[in-house]
């Protein structure tokens, strides 16, 4: 009963202190730019993302069918999250707050940018502002770009950072990278931080046995962790640098979990034996009664003759 | 004629005093329908309760998503663990040899009829769509314990049936002429279910190998069901489910229930039906020493269920154990302990207790104790689900049956009074042939 009690008040008071304070997004982040224009592919894409990552707990935006939660999780579609500028909706995500889980090790930059192009798709009045130029206080009016690469011999995955101004391009030096492989269930990282050398590139060790699809294929991710100095950049690649991996389906052989038709041998026999035999008992057991019928019969038959009466003796 | 039983007068005198005693309680009297109708209309008014259930859904149970399975499933294995009764008396005493089990080992199977088919339409109840039931027969998994269960509960109440009706055969061949003043269709029934009984040697022959069979037979399917109803707990990783000796665990328990309900029914047949000479003092005395036996058997069980999880208070078995040792259940489980089987035991040990009305008064308690041991068993393990979930409603939490929850348990249990009415009241409760015959062997070692 104390239990229920304390329980009930700690929902009560959970809603009220939940209201009790907005999501306060830091000034510097709220006027970030998506790096490049939401187009219908980036909302597809999108659309795919939030309806794995998202979709449980805010719902379909418009529906307003997102699960009772307290705080709310609020439907994407309203004018409440939709007031929102896309930095704030981008910190949000990553971030997370809460019972909100932060996404900044799950999605990519490119990948939350998507996930705002969807959510954005259902404002009509909404207008794109595209961040032109990536800002780097390190290179200050350069575009900053990277690539991905695998060298098979070493098996390392090259990361080169780049920054293109008006006068040429040079490497990015000194700057830490990250590189993350996608996996089931979110994105694991790849060997440890490290920083791009003279030619700015950094090399990471892939781990052997690393499983990739069925052509060895891994989706890599690379984004520098000084977002400050280097600009928010990070580069998504596929590239053939895992073991091939051909997935048996966990239903296609005999196992305890599988249909009736792939049960494990020992259990249908077990199962079949051991039911026959008992009612193979019993139908004997049944038979039993018939003999003891027929014995009656001709019993009683016999003594009718030899007595002349048509009913047996009584005890 | 040598080969035909009972055939001089002397043995049939016996057994008419024999059966003149027994069959007089097979009649249909004023209170015998005053009983059967209070008893329906009883049970109308608790399946109302379960038309609501079917029109409206198991929701209307207080049945939610953490305790799912609740009075209905608890109710349950109480009612197939009672059924086992009919196994140990008949089968596991009665193959020992010992006599003294024959005047009861009847009531044993009425009471083990009685609860095995009741326990079938228990489990129905406990569905939302009962209408799918045929599903588990076509799109049963032979992996699942629920078949398993199934079948077993089926194989049992037939076995069961057979082990009541066998026997009875030559009562049934010498009661049908001694039914002056019975309802014709009785008479009728008698005369087509003896099966042209003529006592002959040959039929006691048939009648001896058919009765072992299932004597045999009976012992490994009665093991079966009960441990097949465990394992419907204990192949789950749950925490208070998950262990290794939920089969002997739930057979030993079975046993305690199952000898308390054949004590209690014993006491009422002594006493309603006149059966003091049969059902006497002596017969009681062994029960009450079964009784001891059995609950010291669980007793033990229990100490091991308990105790070694205790011991290493593993991080999930902490939480449960709190709940049952010191927390909500806390006075439920140490009453059940208490009353049901410690104070049992210990008022059995003196020879004045295990006279039959302090046995029936002491079984009364041990068998209501048994049935909230299935209730600890079954409910407190699923309020602590083992992946963390967040802003549950309390309802989910904690279970508390409803009254429509009772009233169609209740159902049940006037169901198995129905069926154990009408197979006592319609058929002899106490083996007339078998009674001769170990009359006949006592007086042969007295002369």
């Amino acid at each position: 009963m104390k239990y229920t009690t304390g329980v009930i008040i700690c929902l009560m008071l959970l809603p009220s202190f939940a209201r009790g304070q907005d999501w306060v997004v830091p000034d510097d982040r709220k006027g970030r730019l998506s790096t490049f224009p939401f187009t219908d592919d980036t909302r597809k894409e999108g659309e795919k993302l939030y309806q794995v990552n998202c979709h449980s707990c805010h719902g379909d935006p418009g529906r307003n069918n997102f699960i009772a939660l307290q705080p709310p999780p609020g439907d994407p579609a309203t004018e409440k999250i939709q007031r929102n500028s896309d930095g704030e909706i981008f910190h949000k995500v990553s971030a997370g707050r809460g019972q909100m889980p932060s996404f900044r090790s799950v999605l990519t930059t490119d990948e939350i940018w998507k996930v705002v192009s969807f959510i954005r798709s259902f404002n009509r009045s909404y207008v794109q502002k595209v961040m032109q130029v990536i800002t780097s206080s390190a290179y200050p009016g350069a575009i900053i770009s990277m690539k991905l690469a695998y060298d098979e011999a070493t098996k390392q995955v090259l990361v080169i950072a780049s920054a293109t101004s008006e006068t040429g391009t040079v490497p990015v030096t000194g700057a830490g990278v990250r590189l993350l492989a996608a996996r089931y269930f979110g994105k694991m990282a790849v060997d440890e931080e490290k920083t791009t050398d003279v030619n700015g590139v950094a090399t990471f060790s892939v781990p052997e046995g690393l499983r990739g699809d069925t052509a060895g294929n891994i989706g890599f991710s690379a984004m520098f962790t000084d977002e400050a100095t280097f600009g928010s950049v990070s580069k998504d690649t596929v590239l053939m640098a895992g073991m091939p991996v051909i997935p048996v389906s966990l239903t296609a052989n005999r196992a305890m979990w599988n249909t009736v038709r792939k049960a494990p041998v020992w259990i249908i026999l077990a199962y079949g034996l051991g039911v026959l035999a008992v009612w193979g008992f019993i139908v004997l057991v049944m038979f039993k009664l018939r003999d003891i019928f027929t014995v009656g019969t001709a019993l009683s038959e016999n003594i009718s003759a030899s007595h002349g009466q048509t009913e047996p003796t009584k005890n | 004629m040598d080969e035909i039983r009972f055939n001089t007068p002397h043995e049939k005198g016996k057994i008419d005093s024999l059966a003149s005693d027994i069959l007089k309680s097979v009649r249909i009297n004023a209170g015998f329908l005053l009983w059967m109708t209070f008893l329906f209309t009883l049970l109308a008014a608790c399946l109302f309760a379960y038309i609501i259930q079917l029109r409206k859904g198991l929701g209307v149970t207080g049945l939610r998503d953490f305790t799912s399975w609740g009075m209905y499933i608890a109710n349950f294995v109480f009612f197939v663990a009672t059924s086992l009764c009919g196994m140990l008396i008949s089968s596991v005493l009665g193959l020992i040899g010992y006599n003294w089990v024959k005047p009861i080992s009847r009531i044993a199977e009425i009471i083990a009829i009685a609860f095995a088919a009741v326990a079938g339409l228990v489990i129905i109840s406990d569905m939302g769509r009962p209408d799918r039931l045929p599903y588990v027969f076509l799109f049963g998994r032979v992996q699942s314990p629920i078949l398993w269960d199934v079948t077993v509960v089926t194989t049992y109440f037939v076995l069961s049936m057979l082990l009541w009706f066998f026997p009875m055969i030559p009562d049934l061949a010498i009661a049908k002429d001694r039914l002056e003043g019975r309802p014709k269709f009785l008479i009728r029934a008698y005369e087509l279910l003896s099966f042209r009984w003529m006592h002959h040697e040959v039929q006691y022959r048939i009648l001896g190998q058919a009765v072992r069979i299932l004597l045999i037979l009976i012992i490994p399917t009665a093991f079966a069901i009960h441990t097949v109803t465990s394992w419907l707990f204990a192949v789950t990783p749950r925490t208070g489910w998950d262990s290794t000796i939920f089969g002997p665990y739930f057979i030993s328990g079975a046993f305690v229930s199952g000898a308390a309900a054949v004590i209690i029914a014993m006491y009422f047949f002594r006493v309603n039906y006149k059966l003091e000479k049969y059902l006497n003092a002596r017969v009681f005395e062994r029960m009450g020493r079964v009784m001891i036996l059995v609950a010291i058997v669980y007793l033990y069980f229990n100490l091991n269920e308990f105790l070694v999880p205790a011991y290493k208070l593993k991080t999930g078995d902490a939480i449960h154990l709190r709940e049952l040792f010191t927390g909500h259940y806390a006075m439920l489980f140490w009453g059940i302990q208490l009353i049901g089987l410690v104070i049992p035991i210990l008022l059995l040990l003196f020879r004045q207790m295990r006279k039959p009305l302090p046995m029936m008064i002491i079984s009364l308690f041990v068998l209501c104790a048994s049935w909230f041991k299935r209730y600890i068993i079954v409910v407190p393990p699923q309020a602590h689900p083992n992946l963390p979930v967040q802003n549950v409603p309390v309802e989910w939490m904690v279970y508390s049956p409803t009254l429509i929850e009772t009233a169609v348990t209740v159902a049940s249990i006037v169901l198995v009074l129905i069926i154990i009415t009408i197979l006592s009241k319609l058929f002899p409760v106490i083996p007339i042939w078998e009674m001769a015959e170990e009359k006949e062997d006592a007086e042969r070692i007295i002369q």
